[in-house]
């Protein structure tokens, strides 16, 4: 029988034990590679297998777990040495009476950001044990023992692009109810499921007691079947034994049967004796049919936010009208976006809309690394948005969660180039009501157009549910009954289609005067016509305002929990003053160089604006600024300051920088030619890079722009981009002695390309002597040396 | 055997920070104090031990198994041991994305969160090894000694790992330039000898930095080697 047809039919299916801890039973040494079994014992492993077939196995996973080209790298096997004689002797042991799977555990590094393995990489190293056992020939695939969601996504993929099995996903989890990467069952759930597997579950790290809590939180989150392979009871740590007896685990296994798992097995520690037992103590149970009720959600691999209420969309990471954004992505700084990431979490945002468009940038490109940065400080799942199918596909390949794709329309070419991108990434999508015949005027013809995407969806497999639609708003000023027209279509759609619904607000009041009250009222409208997913600007108060006594008024705030939170200490003035300029905010009794002396970061704006208000700019930056600046500098080389010190002053003049700019790009005169852009980069192999990130800070403090590669960053990226920014100065860090070849292959790579720049190095383990044999023009001892040498090179 | 820190050394996060403590003042203590506790608050550390015997053979020092740790140094320092517990310790991913978050947010936080996060690991070490000396009544033990060390290569990371099943065990992993990942983690090899053995002082002449090391440019030393 088929592994679909198992799950489908009536009762457990029982999985084998576990694989490691048997074959160190039959003598496997300490130092030997387990992976190597079939090859060096291969009388061994077929006893194993043979012995779990005889306990009641009806899936055998073959001893192929670690058998990817990283971890065969020190056994000097290749994957197609190994893979197809373990899938051979699973298949002799077998003998017709269990289906044979391919096992895929990690792939013995991290992905990225914790380490820095990229995610393609992964996929490709998969992909390759996915081929070999399809041409040895599998039943199914079971990915197991994973620990980061991404990993998983990873190789549930290259199953997916390299064959048709059934696959079954399994990750493990600690006490506290999430991974090592603190990756949640739910979160699992959601994007497991999205993305194609036929079943998912939990195995290793725990014992059979510890399982109940986990497959309670997978079955609030999953229709799929569940499996559960817990290991022998808890580890003892220094030793290789387990804490609970074959009896005890079948029978902690067999109560799992009332919470409805279907596949039931073992991993560390538990031998065919736990199989036997677990087969008779299944015997005469039956899986309770548990009703599954699923919420609509999309989440990161962290955070699950399931549509069960009104959920903001920060709208800030798009460039339209937004001069500081374009800025930020011509010049690469993907830093800018996080930081618009975080304020608008912080206030309140549950899903941010990631927009990177601009006709002179590669967009998909762009998005691929802005959506990777993103996830790296930001627990809030992503909107992915752009019409172009290529930016998509990019970022849903890397996007690890569910996420929502923004969007579709009515036209019959857009569904069919995005839609089976949604499907295969496991996304939720958003469809305008709107066509190639533009934005109808009637309420029944956007019905129409909504419905027509709903069904277009449904015939690519796309669960209603995943389906979010949005009215469109027109700008009022320009069309007044346009509005009306919006909110009885939003009503429509929420009523008669059942659908989510999605709305951009804050285009209504465009060239209107006092455009909060109307993007205020127009959204509590909103909302009180079904809208669930407003995108707004959450940094505006009164919009946020508007959702939290929504919720509270309407009851989904219950016991204003969430608005006495908000507003329990709060004075908040409830008019606007008609014509009146804002003030300045009353001015201190520093002055701003002090102020950025002494770090004072929160005190910066209100003390810069004042300033504005009597110097030009560039006065500010030249006379206040700089000095205040050096004077910091010259304290740190003194011995007077120290790094701590350094760096809030130079975040708190960061602060000013900010205010500053902001004032010059809206009035773009009197801007001096900028300075020469300076390239920094963390070099390959080196994870390490606070270091870097501080010589950033202070650099764009002395008004240098800097193109930050990150880190790990190819020697040849660092080429590229001292060559297309035309970069004077090229600063490179690492931290360890076993990058410091990363460091000179750059170099060399540099004066090969003869890139007429300099070289700046810095990093723990660095001398100025070393630094001159690898070909370094300037090594900087600390962050303060680093500004220095630009002044040096650049002036 | 869970390990709690409740308490970090403010002075070695000071000097960590590159500021010598005596020169603090008490803003930067305070701050450096709740870096430390909202750092405690969100660690979750995690720990695996191995004891294994240990021949001290000519190119280097040989584990039960045939793991070869090469160089001259290690050996030195494990004379007289007959075993040595192998052990790895980490804060886990976590703690690598509060850094990572607030970086974007604030740098002189940031850097304060990691030096506290880098004396965390030290701390968990620490209690590691006062564990598995309570657990061996009688041995003596020469300080724990780390890949990076003397002339004991980091190579041996993705190894030592493995012995420990540290991936699926705790988490952690070697990249493929051997830095430990997640960052603030450690691997380690304590020597244990039955009877007394002369007794080593922590030195800076084998290590790697002593030339350029900022902690000592400080007035300081950086406690770990």
């Amino acid at each position: 029988m088929e592994f679909r047809e198992l799950l489908r039919g009536p009762g457990p299916v029982i999985l084998d034990g576990g694989m490691g801890t048997m074959l160190q039973a039959k003598g496997l040494k300490l130092g030997e590679h387990p992976e190597l079994a079939a090859l060096e014992h291969p009388d061994w492993l077929l006893d194993i297998h043979r012995a779990y077939v005889e306990a009641g196995t009806r899936i055998l996973c073959a001893n192929t777990f670690g058998a990817n080209r990283e971890k065969l790298k020190r056994t000097g096997k290749t994957v197609e040495e190994v893979i197809p004689p373990s899938i051979a002797i699973a298949r002799e042991a077998a003998a017709g009476r269990a289906l044979v799977a391919l096992d895929l555990g990690p792939a013995g590094q991290l992905l990225e950001p914790t380490g820095t393995l990229d995610f393609e990489t992964a996929v490709d190293i998969f992909a390759q044990q996915v081929r070999c056992a399809v041409s040895a020939g599998v039943d199914l695939v079971m990915i197991e023992t994973m620990t980061d969601l991404q990993e998983c996504r990873a190789a549930l993929l290259a199953v997916k692009e390299n064959s048709d099995l059934p696959v079954l996903v399994s990750l493990t989890y600690e006490e506290r109810g999430r991974t090592f990467l603190g990756h949640s069952p739910a979160c699992a759930a959601l994007t497991l499921e999205g993305m194609g597997a036929d079943a998912i579950g939990i195995n290793c790290s725990l014992g059979p007691r510890e399982m109940p809590a986990l497959v309670e939180e997978l079955t609030r989150w999953t229709n799929l079947p569940i499996s559960v392979k817990p290991n022998a009871g808890l580890p003892d740590p220094g030793g290789a034994g387990y804490d609970i007896t074959a009896d005890e685990f079948a029978a902690a296994m067999a109560d799992l049967t009332e919470l409805g798992v279907k596949c039931y097995g073992g991993c560390c520690g538990t031998t065919p004796e736990y199989i036997a037992k677990l087969c008779s103590a299944l015997e005469g149970r039956t899986i309770r049919e548990v009703p599954r009720r699923v919420p609509v959600a999309v989440c990161s691999p962290v955070c699950a936010v399931p549509i069960d209420r009104v959920r903001v969309i920060g709208e800030r990471i798009n460039p339209t009208g937004k001069k500081r954004m374009k800025e930020a992505l011509l010049r690469d700084d993907v830093d800018y976006m996080l930081g618009q990431a975080l304020e608008q979490t912080q206030a309140g945002a549950d899903i941010l809309d990631v927009n990177v468009g601009l006709p002179e940038i590669d967009e998909a490109g762009m998005m691929i690394k802005v959506v990777k940065a993103l996830q790296g400080v930001t627990d809030a799942p992503l909107q992915l948005d752009s019409t172009r199918p290529e930016v998509l596909e990019g970022a849903l390949r890397v996007y690890c969660g569910k996420a929502i794709v923004n969007s579709v329309n009515g036209d019959e070419e857009t569904l069919e180039a995005i839609l089976p991108l949604v499907k295969k990434y496991g996304a939720a999508v958003v469809g305008l009501t709107l066509d190639q015949k533009g934005i109808p005027k009637s309420v029944q013809a956007r019905m129409e157009i909504a419905q027509r995407i709903l069904n277009k969806a449904l015939d690519y497999g796309i669960r209603k549910e995943d389906v979010y639609i949005d009215c469109l708003t027109l700008t009022v000023s320009a069309e007044q009954e346009a509005a009306s027209q919006t909110l009885e279509a939003l009503r429509r759609v929420k009523g008669e289609l059942g659908l989510k619904t999605v709305l951009g607000v804050s285009n209504i009041s465009f060239g209107l005067p006092a455009r909060p009250l109307v993007n205020q009222n127009f959204l509590t409208m909103a909302m009180t016509c079904g809208l669930d997913l407003p995108i707004i600007n959450p940094n505006l108060e009164a919009m946020m305002a508007a959702v939290r006594c929504y919720h509270l008024l309407m009851n989904i705030d219950t016991e204003a929990r969430d608005y006495i939170a908000a507003y329990g200490n709060a004075t908040v003035s409830t008019s606007i003053t008609a014509g009146a300029a804002q003030t300045a905010a009353p001015a201190g009794e520093r002055t701003l160089d002090r102020i950025v002396a002494a770090g004072l970061k929160g005190e910066v704006p209100a003390a810069t604006k004042k300033l504005l208000e009597t110097m030009d700019a560039m006065a500010v930056v030249d006379d206040v600024l700089i000095p205040a600046l050096d004077r910091v500098g010259a304290d740190f080389e003194a011995g007077k300051v120290f790094l701590p010190q350094l760096i809030q002053a130079a975040g708190a003049a960061q602060a000013a920088f900010e205010v500053i700019r902001e004032r010059l790009s809206a009035q773009p005169r009197g801007q001096k030619g900028p300075k020469g852009a300076i390239v920094l980069a963390t070099v390959k192999g080196d994870i390490h890079d606070i270091g870097k990130n501080i010589v950033k800070v202070l650099l764009e403090n002395y008004g240098y722009p800097v193109i930050d590669l990150g880190k790990d960053v190819e020697p040849a990226a660092v080429v590229e981009a001292a060559k297309r920014h035309a970069a004077p100065l090229v600063g490179l860090s690492a931290l360890m002695t076993t990058t410091l070849g990363s460091m000179e292959t750059t170099i060399r790579l540099l004066q090969e390309a003869a890139i007429p720049c300099k070289v700046v190095v810095g990093g723990a383990v660095l001398t100025a002597e070393y630094a001159k044999k690898i070909g370094a023009d300037f090594y900087a001892k600390d962050a303060k040396e680093s500004v220095d040498v630009a002044r040096q090179v650049i002036g | 055997m869970p390990i709690t820190i409740t308490q970090l050394n403010t002075d070695e996060v000071l000097r960590y920070m590159g500021c010598p403590p005596d020169k603090a003042g008490a803003t930067l203590r305070l701050q450096v104090d709740s870096c430390a506790q909202e750092l405690l608050q969100a660690i979750r550390p995690r720990w695996n031990y191995r004891v294994v015997e240990i021949t001290l053979a000519p190119e280097g020092v040989a584990l039960e198994g045939g793991l070869l740790l090469p160089g001259e140094d290690l050996k030195a320092h494990l004379a007289g041991c007959g075993r040595a517990a192998v052990f790895c310790a980490t804060l886990g991913a976590e703690t690598d994305a509060i850094i990572r978050r607030t970086e974007r947010l604030d740098m002189a936080k940031a850097l304060t969160l990691d030096c506290c996060a880098s004396a965390a690991v030290e701390a968990v070490c620490d209690r590691i090894e006062e564990e598995l000396q309570g657990k061996f009544p009688g041995c003596s033990f020469p300080f724990r000694y780390s890949p990076g060390y003397g002339d004991l290569p980091l190579e041996v990371q993705g190894p030592l790992l493995d012995l420990l099943d540290a991936p699926r065990r705790v988490g952690l992993c070697a990249a493929s330039s051997h830095l430990l990942t997640p960052r603030k983690s450690v691997t380690a090899i304590l020597g244990m000898a039955d009877g007394k053995i002369e007794e080593k002082k922590r030195s800076c002449l084998g290590c790697p930095a002593q030339d350029s090391c900022q902690y000592r440019k400080a007035g300081g030393h950086c406690g770990i080697s």
